[in-house]
């Protein structure tokens, strides 16, 4: 112990910083700048599983960009996120403002509506892939004995079925997040401010528009962005319910990337669309990143 | 003509001025948002609630039209098969190790980069914070092929150590991220006493700044356990026996290419979804704490 210490005190304290967060540099290079690097240069490389490998400039972007799938994907990706993004955006605001106004048990409560993120996604994917199973699942039975529809839905045959499909699975395991984001903007507002416009005569709806919604509107929009920065990303869901089918009716940008290097086993293309989807998500980021330090 | 309209009109607009004031008082009840709550969470949880019930059904009732609610003759036949005549313990074992590798490294490493870029700021830690916050935001598919060049290089595919270094790139900004949070709001009094009583800054921050934080630190161990659990990608593109993959990627045995064996998978998901469960239920609090405080998550 003494030796330490007189070892540190020969150091100053920013020197000390220095080597306290020298393992996270040292793993930051390691494991983020090192890859990153090698996928920029292997994007301008012909590198598939026969040699030679040589450098080719801008073709493999050129190959992706040609490629209808990778159109295709794109699209599905957009959809997919919006979508997946929009329903947990509801559910997580309507469950948030039930429980900031929960007082009783809401400890309890709380834990039950957090239940759904400790949850896999590729299990997620499993459940709902049963629950929407025309020939065994409850979802169509519900609806048929609801008197809804007639007939059990072919959810896994139809294509705008199978995207919403994949969507609710994916939306599942993100709301709970998304609520207690919410949640924790919500109780951020000071009480005052809902007396005070009660004795103005405000109803709930007048408090919802004119200090609920403006004072949780940071955290909500960071919230939205978080939520679609990382369903941009995510093959979990799709992979257990329909990998991709039907017709490519939820073939996403990731399965491309699988595609590339499975199926193609090019690993310049590959790293060529992994380059444009990290573009992609950083023009996301950088809006993010910004509002973030705007804060401080 | 115009006269008629704006009457109406304006019967209109106290029409649905008084429905709204319904509706207000209604909704201002606390026994509604109970109500509402109750009726939402149930349809939350449903798919857990079900999932669940179908684990006890047996094989043939699975497969019944119209599909049953609750077990007829609850049976633990799925379970059975899942621990005795599949690989499935295999995997959970798998991704045990896999779990416990990464928390064990990430919070060893993130602990004390956190505890340097909060209390001890030097010139460029503001550049060090921003490399790991911009590190969540890389997509960890884009650098699959990276990954896998580099990993083959090595000769680590399909290697626990592949998983535990693939997670910890997952992990780590995020937990450093989080532990700041924590560190950010410690009393800077409580770690200046302690100098001051002698202590050097590696005892205070070991023997006062982690015993003090440690649920916080507890959270983010839980944290980082459960998205390891939890993680799909990496774990299917780099392993490919059974004697390395984790749970994530062996629950895909029981699906078939005609027949799905309904009752295995349900009862494989309540025991992948378990550890989450059990985390949830005892250490609610201080994970909703470490997740907002983080709040890089989705």
């Amino acid at each position: 112990m003494t030796c330490s210490k007189k070892k540190n005190m020969k150091v100053s304290n920013s020197k000390y910083g220095v080597i306290l967060s020298f393992p996270g540099l040292l793993i930051i290079i390691a494991l983020v700048i090192f890859p990153v690097g090698t996928l920029f240069v292997t994007s301008f490389l012909r590198y598939t599983s026969f040699p030679p490998i040589r450098f080719i400039g801008f073709r493999n972007y050129l190959y992706i960009f040609n490629d209808r799938l990778f159109w295709v994907a794109l699209k599905n990706t957009t959809v997919y996120a919006a979508g997946v993004t929009f329903f947990t955006f509801v559910g997580g605001l309507v469950i948030a403002l039930l429980l900031s106004k929960v007082s009783k048990g809401s400890g309890f409560l709380r834990s039950l509506s957090m239940f759904p993120w400790a949850v896999p996604l590729v299990i997620s994917g499993f459940i709902w892939k049963w629950i929407f199973n025309p020939n065994v699942g409850i979802f169509s039975d519900f609806l048929m004995k609801l008197g809804l529809i007639s007939k059990p839905l072919p959810v896994f045959s139809d294509p705008n079925l199978a995207m919403i499909g994949c969507i609710v699975a994916d939306a599942w395991v993100r709301i709970p997040f998304m609520c207690i984001f919410t949640l924790a903007g919500l109780e951020s507002i000071p009480t005052e401010l809902y007396d005070a416009a009660r004795v103005d005569g405000a109803d709930c709806f007048d408090c919802f528009r004119h200090i609920t919604l403006p004072l949780t509107k940071r955290m909500i929009f960071i919230g939205l962005l978080i939520t679609s920065m990382f369903t941009f990303r995510t093959i979990d869901v799709i992979f257990s319910m329909t990998e991709g089918g039907p017709a490519r009716a939820t073939y996403v940008l990731g399965y491309y990337i699988i595609d590339q290097l499975w199926t193609r086993v090019n690993f310049g293309t590959g790293s060529a669309a992994g380059v444009v989807t990290l573009l992609l998500i950083l023009s996301f980021a950088g809006f993010y990143v910004y509002l973030i330090f705007k804060k401080e | 003509m115009s006269t008629l309209f704006s009457r109406r009109n304006k019967k209109l607009k106290l029409k649905i001025r008084s429905i709204r004031k319904v509706i207000a008082f209604v909704l201002e009840r606390p026994i509604t948002s109970y109500i509402l709550l109750i009726v939402v969470l149930f349809f939350m949880l449903s798919p857990i609630i079900f999932t669940a019930f179908t684990s006890f059904k047996t094989r043939a009732e699975t497969f019944q039209w119209p599909p049953t609610y609750f077990p007829h003759k609850p049976t633990l036949q799925a379970y059975e098969e899942v621990i005795f005549r599949s690989p499935l313990p295999r995997h959970l074992l798998n991704s045990l190790i896999i779990s416990l590798g990464t928390t064990g490294i990430v919070m060893l490493g993130g602990l004390f980069t956190a505890y340097g870029l909060s209390q001890y700021q030097y010139k460029g830690s503001g550049v060090v914070l921003l490399l790991f916050i911009s590190t969540r935001i890389i997509p960890p598919i884009s650098l699959l092929v990276p990954f896998y060049i580099i990993m083959s290089w090595f000769g680590l595919i399909n290697t626990y150590t592949c998983l535990i270094i693939l997670n910890t790139f997952l992990c780590y900004p995020l937990a450093v991220w989080m532990l700041k949070g924590f560190f950010d709001v410690f009393p800077k009094d409580l770690i200046d006493s302690a100098i001051v009583d002698g202590c050097s800054r590696t005892g205070a921050f070991l023997k006062i700044v982690v015993p003090v934080s440690a649920i916080g630190i507890a959270a983010v161990a839980i944290i980082t356990f459960l998205w390891t659990w939890n993680e799909f990608l990496y774990a299917m593109i780099f392993t490919n026996t059974r004697n390395v993959q984790p749970v994530t990627v062996g629950a895909h045995y029981f699906v078939g290419d005609e027949l799905v064996q309904w009752d295995s998978i349900a009862a494989t998901a309540m025991f992948t979804a378990v550890p989450g469960l059990i985390f949830f239920s005892i250490a609610q609090k201080a994970i909703v704490k470490g997740l907002t405080a983080g709040a890089v998550k989705g």
